[in-house]
C-alpha cells in the first residue's frame, strides 16, 4: 500500500500515506491550478504509487477524480466541510469512518492501530510546535526541507529532531500560502536579509496546530474535531478567524512584512489576499505576493525579495 | 384574462430590482435582505418575507450593459485577482465604484452561500462579508460524495438550522404551508421550463431567449409568475416556423456569453442551429419526496454541478441525444474550474473554445473561427 495524498486534509491517523510535495507533470490544464494538475500527473504517471486520496475542499480539488476517472489505483475523495459546527464534525467523523473503511477493503487490510497513530501524532505535533515557537533561532529553509522529509516518511519512522542549522538574523516576515515545495524560494528569502518567524503554510503550522486529539471517547469524531479546529485554510470559507489569528501573531512577533505565496489559479488564496493586503494595509505592513506557476517552480524571485527587503 | 410573457417578465423585473440604490447605502428596506449564491434554498427566505438577490446574476446583467471592463479593472486595482471568478470580479468592480446599470444592490442583513454549484462562490462571499460586514452562512452539500441518508441527514439539518437562524434575523415564524407552496411553486416553474425548453428543439428560435429567460428560473423560481411565465411564452412560441432539418444541430455546451447582444456566436455559426445547452438544464432542480426537508434535499443537494462525473455524463448526454446535436461547441470557461470537465466524455465532434462568459476581451474570436470552421467541416464530411 502506497498512497499518494494531497493537501493537510488527509488525516494522517488513519493510515500512512505520502504527502504530495512537487513533480514535474505533464499535465496542463488551462486556468486550473498548477500544483493539483501535478498531483493529477504524478498519481497517474508515477507507479511506486498505488493509490491516491484528496480532499474536496477548493474547486480544483473538487474535480480531481474526474481527470483520474480513466486510472485503475485506489482513489478517495474526502469530503471536507464548509464549516466549522458540531454538525460538520459530526458529519466529517462518518466520512474519516467511510475512508477508513475504503482502504480496508481495497487492500484487504484491517486498520486496528488508529488510537495508537493519534498518540503518536500528538506527540510528533507537540514537538513541531516547539520547533515552530523557536523559528526566530533556527534556519527557517532547513526546518521546512525537515517537514518535507518527514511527510515523506511512515509515521512511525518520523523523528522530529532538533538538531535544525542556526538561522542568520534579518527583517521579521511572515509567509503565508499553501504547501511550498519549492525550498529554494525559501533560501532566497533568507538570502534577501529576511527572516521568517511565522507562517501559516500548510506544511508548518498548520500541520501541528490543531487541537491534541482526545483519548477517550469516539475516535473518529475526536480526529474530526481536532481537524476542523486546527489553523484554518481559505478553502474553509472562514476568512474571519484567518485574518484575526494572522494578525494577532504579526503583531506579536513584530513582523514588519508579509510575503504571499500563491499558486497560480488558486482561487481560495486569490480571494484571501484581497482581504489580507486590505487588513495589512491599514496597518501599515507590506506585502508582496509569488505567484508560483504549479509545485515545481524554479523561477528566480531573488531581485524582487531584494527590494522587498529594502522596502521593510 | 392572462397575462402576456412581456407583462409577467415586466412584473418580475420589477419586483427583484424594486430594492436597488434605494437601499444600497445603509437605509432599512422594508424587508430583511440576503445576499444568495444561485443554488441557495430560497423557499424557506421566501416563506418568511426575506428579501434575496443575486450577486452572479447581477454581474451578468452588468455584462450585457457593456460595462464589465472597467469594473474588472476597478476590482484587479483593488487586488482582486482577475483569476478569480469574473462574476465577483465584475460585482466587485461594480461596488467599489459605485456603479451598475440598474443601480447598486441593498446592504444585505445576511450573506448565504453554498457550494453546490462550485467551491469559489463561498470564497467569494467571505469577501463579500468583509465588505458589508454581515453575518455570513456556508450550506455545505456533499452531493455524492457520501451515502444518501448520511447526506440527507446533514444537508436537512442545515436546512433546519437555517430556518431558526432566519427567523430570528425576520422576526417571522416559518409558515410551513406556505414552504410546501413555495416548493410547489417552484416545481411547476421548472416543469414549465422543461416544456418551453423542448421547443428550442423543434423550432426555429434562436437560444439567446432561452439563455435571458432562464434568468427567472434562477431569481424567482417559487413565485407563482415564473411558471405563468413560462406557459405563456410556450403558447406564444408554438407558432415558430420548425426548425430547419438542412442545418446540422449543435449542443452549446457551456455558458451564454453574457457580454454578447445574442449571448453565443452567431457570427461564427452560420448555416448552423442551436438545439440545446447543458447550461438551460441546470436550473432544473428535482424537488422529488414526500416532505420539504426531502424535496429541499433532493433539489439542493444533486444539483448538476455537485454530481460525480458519471453521474454528469450521463445526463449531459442524454441531454445531447434528446436535443439532436450532431456536434458541440464546448466552452473553457476561465471561470468556472468545475464546468471544464463536463465535456471530457461526449462523443460527438466538438470545437473546444476558450472563453470567459463575462469578459469579452478574453476570448480570441479569430482562433475560435477556425475551430468551428474545422468543426463544420468535419461533420460535413462525415
Amino acid at each position: 500500500m502506497n498512497i499518494l495524498s494531497f493537501s493537510g486534509f488527509i488525516p494522517e491517523q488513519i493510515c500512512d500515506t505520502v504527502r504530495f510535495i512537487s513533480y514535474r507533470g505533464e499535465q496542463r490544464i488551462s486556468h486550473y491550478c498548477g500544483y493539483a494538475a501535478d498531483y493529477i500527473s504524478q498519481v497517474l504517471q508515477d507507479n511506486r504509487y498505488d493509490g491516491a486520496v484528496f480532499p474536496r475542499s477548493c474547486d480544483s480539488s473538487r474535480v480531481i477524480s474526474s481527470y483520474l476517472s480513466d486510472c485503475d489505483k485506489f482513489m478517495y475523495q474526502l469530503h471536507i466541510p464548509a464549516r466549522q459546527d458540531k454538525l460538520a464534525v459530526q458529519f466529517l467523523a462518518a466520512n474519516i469512518r467511510a475512508y477508513q473503511q475504503a482502504v480496508e477493503e481495497h487492500y484487504g487490510i484491517k486498520i486496528t492501530d488508529v488510537w495508537e497513530r493519534a498518540e503518536l501524532l500528538n506527540r510528533r505535533n507537540r514537538l513541531l510546535s516547539d520547533l515552530y515557537d523557536n523559528l526566530a533561532d533556527i534556519s527557517y529553509s532547513d526546518y521546512l526541507s525537515q517537514l518535507h522529509l518527514l511527510l515523506q516518511k511512515p509515521l512511525k519512522e518520523q523523528r522530529v529532531t532538533a538538531d535544525i542549522a542556526a538561522g542568520n538574523g534579518g527583517k521579521k516576515v511572515y509567509l503565508i500560502g499553501s504547501l511550498l515545495g519549492n525550498i529554494d524560494l525559501v533560501k532566497s528569502i533568507e538570502l534577501a536579509g529576511l527572516k521568517v518567524v511565522g507562517d501559516r503554510l500548510t506544511e508548518s503550522k498548520r500541520l501541528f496546530s490543531a487541537p491534541a486529539v482526545s483519548e477517550t471517547g469516539d475516535i473518529y469524531l475526536n480526529i474530526a474535531e481536532s481537524m476542523l479546529k486546527n489553523k484554518l485554510s481559505p478553502s474553509q470559507n472562514n476568512f474571519v478567524a484567518i485574518l484575526h489569528e494572522d494578525c494577532q501573531e504579526i503583531k506579536t512577533k513584530g513582523i514588519r512584512g508579509v510575503v504571499f505565496i500563491t499558486q497560480k489559479f488558486c482561487e481560495p488564496y486569490d480571494y484571501l489576499f484581497s482581504v489580507y493586503k486590505k487588513l495589512l494595509d491599514e496597518q501599515g505592513i507590506p506585502v508582496l505576493r509569488l505567484v508560483l506557476a504549479n509545485s515545481a517552480e524554479q523561477r528566480d524571485f531573488n531581485n524582487t525579495l531584494e527590494s522587498f527587503a529594502e522596502i521593510i | 384574462m392572462a397575462q402576456s410573457s412581456i407583462q409577467l417578465q415586466a412584473k418580475l423585473m420589477r419586483d427583484y430590482y424594486k430594492d436597488f440604490s434605494k437601499y444600497a447605502k445603509g437605509k432599512a428596506p422594508a424587508r430583511k435582505v440576503a445576499l444568495v449564491t444561485a443554488f441557495t434554498p430560497v423557499e424557506i427566505l421566501e416563506a418568511l418575507n426575506i428579501s434575496y438577490i443575486y450577486p452572479e446574476s447581477y454581474a451578468a446583467v452588468i455584462a450585457a450593459s457593456g460595462k464589465e471592463q472597467e469594473l474588472l479593472a476597478e476590482s484587479e486595482r483593488h487586488a482582486l485577482c482577475l483569476d478569480c471568478c469574473s462574476y465577483s470580479c465584475c460585482f466587485e468592480g461594480s461596488l467599489i465604484s459605485e456603479t451598475a446599470p440598474r443601480g447598486l444592490p441593498p446592504k444585505p442583513d445576511v450573506l448565504i452561500a453554498t457550494n453546490n454549484q462550485c467551491n469559489t462562490l463561498p470564497n467569494w462571499w467571505n469577501i463579500l462579508t468583509q465588505r458589508y460586514q454581515a453575518p455570513l452562512i456556508v450550506l455545505d452539500y456533499p452531493g455524492e460524495i457520501m451515502e444518501t441518508e448520511q447526506a440527507y441527514e446533514y444537508v436537512t439539518r442545515q436546512h433546519q438550522d437555517l430556518i431558526v437562524r432566519m427567523e430570528a434575523l425576520s422576526g417571522n415564524r416559518l409558515d410551513y404551508e406556505l414552504l410546501q407552496e413555495c416548493i410547489v411553486n417552484s416545481r411547476a416553474s421548472v416543469q414549465a421550463w422543461e416544456i418551453l425548453l423542448k421547443l428550442l428543439v423543434k423550432h426555429d428560435i434562436a437560444p439567446t431567449l432561452f439563455f435571458d429567460a432562464v434568468s427567472y428560473l434562477i431569481t424567482a423560481r417559487c413565485k407563482p409568475e415564473t411558471a405563468n411565465l413560462y406557459r405563456a411564452m410556450a403558447k406564444e412560441l408554438a407558432a415558430a416556423p420548425e426548425a430547419d432539418r438542412s442545418k446540422p444541430a449543435l449542443f452549446w455546451l457551456g455558458y451564454p456569453l453574457w457580454y454578447h447582444a445574442k449571448r453565443y456566436l452567431p457570427e461564427l455559426l452560420e448555416g448552423c442551429r442551436i438545439s440545446g445547452s447543458n447550461y438551460l438544464g441546470w436550473w432544473n432542480l428535482d424537488y422529488d419526496g414526500d416532505s420539504w426537508e426531502r424535496q429541499m434535499f433532493n433539489a439542493y443537494n444533486y444539483t448538476f454541478l455537485n454530481l460525480r462525473q458519471e453521474s454528469t455524463n450521463a445526463l449531459l448526454w442524454q441531454c445531447i441525444k434528446d436535443s439532436g446535436a450532431v456536434a458541440a461547441v464546448s466552452l473553457h470557461n476561465k471561470s468556472c474550474k468545475c464546468d471544464f470537465v463536463s465535456a471530457r466524455q461526449i462523443e460527438i465532434p466538438q470545437a473546444e473554445l476558450e472563453i470567459d462568459m463575462i469578459d469579452r476581451e478574453f476570448l480570441d474570436i479569430e482562433r475560435a473561427r477556425r475551430q468551428i470552421e474545422t468543426l463544420l467541416e468535419s461533420i460535413c464530411t462525415v
